[in-house]
């Protein structure tokens, strides 16, 4: 019996403190979340992307930018907190790097989800995408389900990666592995390779480095050969455009000699005439002198 | 959950002390909240400018950053250019998130500086020009103007002052004007460098910047949640009508910025 009682107190007891820990913890966590929810960041924008993309713009920047913006729409969509420019921020993304179709589809997207928009992204269309700015009737086709836009549009970041061109690495060790990236996925995966293959491999890539520099010769050595062609054939119109200058001023010496000459003979004719014409007058007047 | 929380605290009462504390707290607490919330004002007597333009739409005009930089001399001088830079780009940017969280609708940075690349006039002249074009034309209800007038600095202290003003793009009316000279109380250590501590340094790492620069950052950010925290919601959010609030702030006022996050307000009468 004492022991029964002994037991219920320790239960009543056991109890008292649970209830205490648990009134503790319920009191002093949902504070804590709510002074949480109180200072919580808003995370719609990739503030850290876009800082670091404004203050020194490259397209790895945009590309990443781009990556951002696609993950938090994705997980905004799944979540169900769209918050307002989110598909417009990334079709403004996506058009910078190119993509004007998908940009488009995205726009018109921010168009269906946020209606007030509608005249600030035509006016982003009209300055991004002109030939696409009248494309709005695929909106209700394409953007039918936003959550089923947005999973596209982060499945489709594979597509757009800019791929940098890649060699295989060969390594020296007996067992080999090669990194290779395909155009589709992007993902390396490693290779094993027997030692004849191995060297099969360094034959062909060998005799593919060997054309490959052969031709970039050839294609120097030809552009080199055009180039000189060129400058001798310029070289050759110089000339004969000099020569034809000089002919030519030296046919306008002439004729401006023999201008001058007939202009000389003239005016000496001219003073001859008239000192005949002075001396004759002279001559009469002393004449008429002699007379009086 | 109420009767039985009535229920254990029946039973605490008659125990020991630390029981009875977290019941009465937790009795007392809705009472003080209740009692805290008699004092507010209404928003809608408050801002009564913006509920009869109930805007919906904003946009934040381009920064006009009017602080000097330095001459480039030495690396020294391009580093502290590079995080006033930096700094006015977060002022810039942080500026939407409170209002996004009252509900407006605003364009995304990359977005406004498309629309902003558009724009023929400069900061200055759209802060005082007409702007019924952005009503009409881009559906624009209002536009926040942002102007940083300049930053100053101690040996324990970043201090910027900032100018908001909330036109209406329908009739040209402002809607809000706050002048801010916001300080930044800063730790050193014994040599006077500054030490990296709490959120400065978490944002510093998460950007991947200095810490003069995250700690600029960071006073710009809180400058502009405190600023802006007292607008009212969104037209379409429940609480247009009838929220209710304790103003935080005067039109001209200091604002200290203590190390541990803490924000304390000083009304000055005139704005110098």
């Amino acid at each position: 019996m004492k022991n029964e009682e002994l037991n219920r107190g320790q239960k009543s007891g056991m109890m008292k403190r649970l209830v205490r820990v648990s009134q503790f913890f319920i009191f002093h966590f949902s504070f804590f979340i709510f002074l949480a929810s109180c200072s919580g960041e808003y995370v719609g924008v990739p503030r850290a992307e876009v800082l670091r993309y404004q203050t020194v713009s490259t397209y790895g920047g945009l590309y990443e930018l781009a990556t951002a913006y696609a993950h938090s729409l994705n997980a905004a969509v799944k979540a169900d907190t769209l918050h307002p420019g989110m598909y417009a921020e990334y079709g403004v993304t996506l058009a910078l790097m190119g993509h004007t179709g998908t940009a488009c589809r995205m726009l018109n997207a921010e168009m269906k989800a946020f209606p007030e928009s509608r005249g600030m992204v035509q006016r982003i269309k009209k300055r991004l995408m002109p030939d696409m700015l009248v494309d709005t009737l695929a909106t209700a086709r394409d953007t039918a389900n936003l959550a089923q836009l947005a999973s596209w549009a982060y499945d489709s970041l594979t597509a757009l990666r800019p791929l940098p061109p890649v060699a295989p690495v060969i390594d020296s060790t007996d067992s080999v592995w090669i990194s290779q990236q395909t155009p589709t996925d992007s993902v390396e995966y490693p290779i094993r390779l027997t030692a004849t293959q191995k060297r099969e491999l360094l034959e062909k890539q060998q005799a593919e480095e060997a054309m490959r520099q052969q031709h970039v010769a050839d294609s120097i050595a030809a552009v080199k050969q055009a180039a000189l062609e060129a400058r001798k054939q310029a070289q050759a119109d110089r000339d004969q455009e000099k020569k034809a200058k000089e002919e030519a001023r030296k046919a306008e010496q002439k004729a401006r000699e023999q201008q001058r000459e007939e202009e000389r003979k003239q005016k000496a004719a001219q003073r001859e005439e008239e000192r005949k014409r002075k001396a004759a007058e002279r001559e009469e007047a002393r004449k008429n002198k002699k007379k009086k | 959950m109420g009767y039985w929380l009535l229920k254990n605290r029946k039973k605490e009462i008659c125990g020991n002390g630390v029981g009875r504390v977290h019941s009465l707290l937790i009795f007392f607490l809705p009472l003080l909240l209740l009692l805290s919330a008699c004092g507010s004002q209404k928003k809608l007597d408050a801002y009564s400018d913006i509920y009869a333009e109930r805007p919906q739409v904003l946009y934040i005009a381009p920064l006009n950053d009017l602080s000097v930089r330095h001459a480039l001399r030495t690396v020294d001088d391009s580093l502290y250019n590079l995080s006033l830079n930096i700094a006015a780009k977060h002022l810039y940017l942080s500026a939407a998130d409170p209002l996004i969280r009252h509900g407006y609708y605003l364009p995304g940075p990359l977005a406004s500086a498309q629309i902003a690349a558009t724009e023929w006039r400069t900061g200055k002249q759209l802060r005082n020009d007409d702007i019924t074009d952005y009503y009409t034309d881009l559906g624009i209800d209002a536009v926040l103007f942002i102007t940083l007038h300049g930053w100053n600095a101690t040996y324990n202290t970043w201090t910027v002052e900032v100018e908001y003003v909330l036109r209406s793009a329908r009739t040209g009316l402002e809607l809000m004007h706050v002048s801010v000279n916001a300080m930044k109380m800063l730790t050193t250590d014994f040599k006077g460098n500054l030490l990296p501590l709490g959120e400065d340094a978490d944002f510093a790492r998460r950007y991947g910047c200095d810490i003069e620069t995250a700690q600029r950052c960071r006073l710009v950010e809180i400058l502009n949640q405190y600023v802006l925290k007292d607008l009212p919601s969104g037209l379409k959010a429940r609480q247009h009508t009838t929220e209710g609030y304790i103003p935080s702030h005067p039109e001209y006022f200091n604002l200290k910025i203590h190390p541990d996050g803490s924000v304390q307000m000083l009304k000055t009468e005139l704005y110098e």
